[in-house]
């Protein structure tokens, strides 16, 4: 592309696009400033949104590191100087590896089992039959509720005692098991109402990706002989590459960052066996009141989630786009 | 694939990034705490109270225990009326952890209350912040009657001397039983008056009424709580100050106990979710649960329910205190810090004590308010709500371990819910809490007292 260019006496239009007279000599170019109106209006247009940014999300991050560096219990007006400890404290705290255990089998379980689900949901809905829409708007409502609302309705439903699904357990003779005081059963019922929640985002992305598959490659597939599942494994499923790469980055940040429905449906029990990091954070920062240990914790898993989106952009990105 | 946005920044976006983070990191240095300040409770400055006119307008944070919030609109309507203060009562909260998060959050800004909410296990948190007054200097110019208190309920906020808050609604737990159950097994109309004696009982009430004997409730603010029964029935306690005494033979013989009842003699389970429905639907016989859920069990059980004391221990009775008390935040001006005061002083006073408690079920807190005509007519009407105001005088203080270090409570109920949900071996299950706890005290409470 043509640079802007000034003559030399300063003003006037610049040249745009051509090659240049080959008589004319060659004029020096140079950047033209910026106009100070131009810089006003791009104060008057992004400085609120720049100013929001830094005072929520900047400045919050960096205090948060500034804290994680303090023994600091939420409330006081002092705290100490710490260095590292509170790292080291949460890195050889026996109860650490456990909270990794459960963030990770809660993730892989939220974020595989979103896109398997969410994927197969999108292909039912994508077919042109009777009831489509009213079963889209069924599979997505659950999306746009409150996921407070959620935990508790489904606390009804997994109730052991007054349940619908234990009593549905029991009328095909078998007994509920104990959701609520067994980590083993409280960490997939966790999962499952995540799942229910969330799926129908994933389903929403991927049925409006499914929809802009270009409908001749499919054909051209078809009449080369491949079958349904040959035409989606070889055709579709690639061309839906970058939704795949999108979803996986979305779901992945907003499973780290679940909340609500461990907090209405657990509190991180039973035995700690629903307590992810960012569970485990609310806990020291505000059930505990230890500020500068909740914040090394919020800081791990900020470098976490940094390094998990670099390595998705870096390495997975380059594979789907077309 | 686009190439990284850094790798084509020019010299000036460099820059502007440059000021962008520079900025925020500025932004970022103000607030927060003074990092290496002495800190530690607020002390008993000589403020002159006699100069000092009362503020026209104060604010009080609850999250009306009880569901209170009418009693409390209309005690602070007689208290307008009678001395002209406006108070803004604000909901802050559903329970005193949420009334707790948020004054802590908002402690260091203009945003604290007049008056708080400071429950069993927050109270000592605020006191080591130095976010709330002591109490002694105020309550002598105000002619407050404190004396007249319920004793171990007005000393459970007594540290170094000084009494930082003062008793509001107060609860223990308390022994719920089925009438109907209790006739079916041919028991006698009363609660078990030992835990012995509940072994004796437990086969006949599982037999004869088809439901398990006992319900006990989990989770944390409540495990710790009413195991308190148990540990010190077995002659243990969770620490004596500062030092934790779970590693005891009686310690470990309470937790072996409990384990006892649930696996070996099946005659107690734990609930899934709530101990209370649970006993209301009549899957248990009877159950342990606090006196403030007193008229909520009346209401919903459909069955005829006899309260009790707790059972006895070998060491004989084991009851602690719970719910909340008052304070009055440290970081007031002392025009607002009168006003509350003197609001307090009305809340509490034994009209308003016996007013409170006869509307919610929580304990009269006052000892003139016991045997007062409200309280009288409560005891005619509801004559169950007698053994827990009974059950009081046999209360003791709270150990330390649970109530005083950040993560008592939470660490203890992990050890027991490792007992009583797995089977866990209580020696090990305790001696992981109280390592937690003693590094938890070291680190968050030791530098500050």
């Amino acid at each position: 592309m043509a640079q802007l260019a000034i003559t030399a006496g300063g003003a006037g239009p610049a040249h745009r696009d051509g090659p240049s007279r080959a008589d004319e000599a060659p004029v020096p170019q140079r950047k033209r400033r910026t106009p100070w109106k131009s810089w006003l209006l791009f104060l008057a247009f992004a400085g609120p949104n720049v100013a929001l940014l830094v005072i929520f999300t900047y400045k919050p991050l960096l205090q948060s590191l500034q804290y994680s560096l303090l023994q600091w219990n939420i409330g006081s007006a002092t705290a100490r100087f710490v260095g590292l400890d509170n790292y080291t404290g949460w890195f050889t705290d026996p109860a650490t590896a456990n909270v990794v255990r459960v963030t990770v089998i809660f993730t892989v379980a939220t974020v595989a089992g979103g896109m398997v689900l969410g994927l197969s949901l999108a292909l039912l809905l994508n077919r042109k039959l009777r009831g489509t829409g009213l079963a889209r708007t069924m599979v997505v409502a659950p999306y746009v509720l409150s996921g407070v609302a959620v935990g508790l309705l489904w606390l009804f439903v997994f109730d052991p005692n007054f349940g619908v699904l234990g009593a549905v357990l029991k009328g095909i003779g078998l007994g509920s098991p104990d959701w609520y005081n067994d980590p083993a059963w409280a960490l997939p019922m966790i999962i499952v109402v995540y799942l229910w929640k969330n799926v129908g985002y994933v389903a929403l992305i991927y049925l409006a990706a499914l929809q802009a598959v270009p409908r001749d490659l499919v054909e051209a597939a078809t009449l080369d002989g491949a079958g349904p599942f040959a035409s989606f494994r070889n055709v579709v499923l690639p061309l839906l590459g970058p939704t795949t790469f999108f979803l996986s980055v979305t779901t992945l940040l907003s499973s780290l960052q679940s909340f609500d429905i461990i907090q209405a449906m657990t509190k991180g029990g039973p035995l700690q066996g629903t307590t992810t990091m960012m569970y485990q954070i609310y806990q020291e920062g505000f059930a505990t009141g230890r500020a500068g240990y909740s914040s090394a914790i919020a800081t791990v898993l900020f470098v976490v989630l940094l390094v998990i989106t670099a390595v998705q952009m870096l390495f997975i990105q380059k594979k789907v786009h077309y | 694939m686009n190439a990284s946005p850094f790798a084509t920044m020019n010299r000036r976006q460099l820059l502007q990034l440059a000021a962008l983070v520079g900025g925020a990191g500025a932004l970022a240095a103000c607030g927060g705490p003074a990092v290496g300040e002495a800190g530690g409770a607020a002390t008993d400055t000589a403020t002159d109270w006699a100069a000092v006119t009362p503020a026209k307008e104060i604010t009080w944070w609850s999250n009306h225990p009880g569901t209170s919030k009418d009693i409390e609109s209309e005690i602070i309507k007689r208290f307008t009326a009678e001395s002209g203060i406006k108070v803004n009562l604000v909901t802050a909260g559903a329970n005193y952890d949420e009334v707790a998060q948020k004054f802590q959050a908002a402690t260091g800004s203009s945003n604290i209350p007049d008056l708080v909410i400071a429950s069993d296990v927050w109270w000592f948190r605020y006191m080591i912040n130095g976010q709330i007054l002591p109490l002694e200097q105020l309550a002598k110019h105000l002619e407050f009657g404190t004396e007249d208190f319920n004793t171990t309920l007005y000393n459970d906020y007594e540290f170094s001397g000084s009494h930082w808050a003062v008793p509001y609604a107060r609860s223990t737990p308390l022994f719920y039983y089925s009438k109907a159950v209790w006739e079916k097994a041919g028991l006698p109309d009363r609660a078990p008056k030992t835990w012995t004696e509940f072994d004796e009982w437990a086969p006949k009430i599982q037999s004869a009424g088809g439901v398990t004997p006992l319900g006990l409730g989990k989770g944390t603010s409540w495990t710790a709580w009413w195991f308190c029964n148990m540990l010190w029935g077995a002659g243990g306690a969770y620490s004596k100050d500062w030092t934790m005494t779970l590693d005891t033979p009686e310690a470990i013989d309470a937790a072996k106990y409990l384990q006892t009842i649930i696996y070996d003699n099946k005659s107690a389970a734990v609930t899934s979710n709530d101990q209370v429905a649970d006993f209301g639907a009549g899957l248990t016989g009877c159950t342990i649960a606090s006196t403030g859920s007193l008229s909520g069990i009346l209401g919903s059980a459909k069955f005829e329910v006899g309260t009790g004391f707790l059972p006895e221990g070998a060491a004989g009775p084991a009851c602690p205190t719970g719910g909340t008390g008052l304070a009055i935040p440290a970081g007031k001006s002392p025009e607002q810090q009168l006003a509350a005061g003197m609001f307090l002083k009305f809340l509490t006073n034994a009209e308003n004590t016996a007013y409170f408690s006869s509307n919610t079920g929580y304990m009269p807190v006052r000892t003139s308010a016991l045997e007062g005509e409200t309280m009288k007519a409560v005891y005619a009407k509801t004559p169950q709500f007698r053994t827990a105001v009974d059950q009081l005088a046999g209360t003791r203080v709270q150990d330390w371990g649970r109530v005083f270090v950040p993560n008592g409570d939470k660490d203890l109920t992990t050890a027991l819910e490792k007992i009583m949900l797995q089977k866990g071996d209580p020696a090990e299950a305790f001696a992981t809490a109280s390592a937690s706890i003693t590094k938890s005290y070291e680190e968050n409470v030791k530098p500050y007292l």
